[in-house]
């Protein structure tokens, strides 16, 4: 049988896979706004664990991370530090957004923001953000599922038709079965993409050098040049790397879709232990990743587009149907990404936008209803910006990464308690100016003194708020009281 | 009374307030920092000595990531 038509019927087995748990978790779904958005907030932590890491690596790290070691050698190792850092982070606040959703039934980050800073500017400004500078991952994971299954169909499917296939595959499963569905693939995709990512990166060396260790000695001998920083190319300077480090933790984790799924927990030791054990995963995908690009820089060196060094390693060296089922594991990759991120759309704007400000007090079969409506538009904007070009989304795919990083001075005023509050004019004024200063530092003048944009901004942003709200009025005495307090007796046992 | 709640509310929660608390803290701290620059780009920058053929960057970052999970799990079987 060919390649092709192994590769090509094992993704569409997986896609009907997805549809089919869709169908069943639409069985156990209530007509209830809090089930059809967080699962009721009863999920436990296996499938918790599962969907935070399956939707924290996307595409990218199927197929881009291969590229970066490919290009950019051993410093793209740095991984590790944003993948433990992301564990800290879900320990330390992951456990406080929990146990504040469930204290205030907040649904959405701007819940949470709008309510600590008394502002409805704040709620509308966070709701935006989270909306612009995530809906463009719909667009980069739908354009990375065309070309999965273009490379897999050997180019019989236009990467236009692929990326309108799956993108109508994760809408209908989302709104069949709200959250639940997007949990219960996310489980299947987060297993299926580990299992793919190690067995294809182990099979390709033992195939290509004898082995890992083999593949280490080769790359010593023949490229010494991809094994110490900043690499090849001088990517990977300390600016960079401490840039990285944060925009791809305190970033990714304060994007809604990974906020979302603190408040889903069913208790704060499902949180904690989630924190303590996700690092495992993320960061183990990386070391298959960097036999993949270490070696495909030997065997197949100047690729044109380096992402692909995988999926040609593998229809060069492996057989079809390992093929086909490492491409269904970065098909997987990318939908549960996609998936999330439509769902935590479809959630702000339901919540904060519809519910707040066009239709409030409706029934909440009216809200689910209206959030699968909702759906059905994501899908069509994300197909028209996958498949078109824009100029301008250039320019937000390069902010994309750093947008939600600016949420975060606002994000610990909430959750870590200090001597003195920041004002909801301060983290208002704090992020427009933040995410000006990214424009500046990621696209005017890329990167000044070495430093990472997102670093830069950050730092402008935090000034700011703290400036502008030593001028301005704090929350008042009753919110920090109650919402601080509940944080005191959580974490500390009493507020004393 | 709400004065002193108030008071005691903002107390801070940067700063860790048990033993346990500082331990865990400090040690994720430094090892951490064993990971970023400048140790990264002065320290551990190169690829000898190897290990079982795996260049020193490479597998000197493996041991502090994996130490900082052994913290993380710590911290969780210390119920910080």
């Amino acid at each position: 049988m060919e390649a092709w038509v192994v590769a090509t019927g094992l993704i569409v087995t997986y896609l009907l896979a997805t549809i089919v748990l869709g169908i069943i978790a639409n069985r156990r779904m209530r007509v209830d706004l809090e089930d059809f958005l967080l699962c009721g907030r009863r999920v436990g932590f296996v499938v918790l664990y599962l969907t935070v890491v399956a939707s924290f690596h996307s595409a990218f790290a199927f197929l881009g991370s291969g590229g970066f070691f490919y290009t950019h050698g051993v410093g793209f190792w740095a991984a590790g530090t944003w993948t433990l850092l992301v564990g800290a982070i879900t320990y330390v606040l992951g456990t406080r957004i929990w146990a504040l959703g469930k204290a205030f039934g907040y649904i959405t980050p701007a819940d949470m923001l709008a309510d600590f800073y008394e502002s409805e500017a704040v709620r509308v400004c966070v709701a935006i953000v989270s909306v612009v500078f995530t809906i463009l991952y719909i667009q980069v994971q739908a354009q990375g599922l065309g070309y999965i299954i273009n490379v897999a169909s050997d180019g019989r499917i236009t990467v236009e038709l692929g990326t309108l296939v799956l993108l109508v595959v994760a809408a209908a499963y989302l709104v069949v079965g709200g959250l639940r569905a997007v949990y219960w693939t996310d489980v299947l995709q987060g297993v299926w993409m580990y299992v793919a990512v190690w067995i294809g990166a182990l099979v390709l060396s033992y195939e290509l050098f004898g082995g890992p260790l083999d593949l280490w000695r080769r790359v010593s001998a023949e490229r010494p040049d991809l094994l110490t920083l900043p690499g090849p190319e001088g990517f990977f300077t300390p600016g960079m790397w401490i840039g990285m480090t944060l925009t791809l933790s305190f970033g990714i984790v304060f994007q809604p879709h990974m906020m979302i799924r603190y408040y889903t927990a069913v208790d704060a030791r499902t949180v904690k232990l989630l924190g303590a054990t996700t690092p495992i995963y993320l960061m183990t995908l990386y070391i298959p990743a960097a036999l993949v690009g270490l070696g495909g820089a030997l065997v197949m060196p100047g690729l044109d587009v380096p992402d692909r060094i995988f999926p040609e390693l593998l229809f060069a060296y492996a057989s079809p149907w390992l093929t086909g089922a490492i491409l269904a594991g970065a098909t997987a990759a990318a939908m549960s990404t996609l998936d999330s991120i439509l769902h935590a759309n479809m959630t702000v704007l339901t919540r904060d936008i519809y519910q707040r400000y066009v239709a409030p007090d409706r029934a909440q079969a009216h809200y689910v209803a209206v959030g699968r409506i909702i759906i059905a538009g994501l899908l069509v904007v994300g197909y028209l910006l996958s498949v078109g070009t824009y100029d301008f989304l250039v320019v937000l795919v390069t902010l994309s990464g750093a947008g939600a990083l600016q949420l975060m001075p606002a994000i610990l005023g909430v959750c870590m308690p200090g001597r003195r509050s920041l004002s909801g004019a301060g983290v208002l004024t704090g992020i427009l100016v933040g995410l000006l200063a990214l424009y500046v530092t990621l696209v005017l003048i890329p990167h000044p003194l070495g430093m990472h944009g997102g670093v830069w901004s950050l730092f402008v942003n935090a000034v700011v708020a703290v400036g502008v709200s030593a001028v301005t009025r704090s929350p008042s005495d009753e919110t920090v009281e109650r919402i601080h307090g509940e944080l005191e007796r959580f974490i500390y046992g009493s507020a004393e | 009374m709400f004065a002193l709640m108030n008071e005691y509310s903002r107390r801070s929660h940067f700063i860790p307030r048990t033993r346990d608390g500082w331990i865990a803290s400090g040690t994720f701290v430094l090892l951490f920092l064993l990971a970023m620059p400048p140790v990264t780009h002065v320290f551990l920058n190169r690829t000898e000595p190897t290990v079982a053929g795996i260049p020193f960057l490479f597998v000197a970052l493996l041991v502090v990531y994996v130490a900082l999970i052994g913290v993380l799990l710590w911290t969780l079987s210390r119920k910080v």
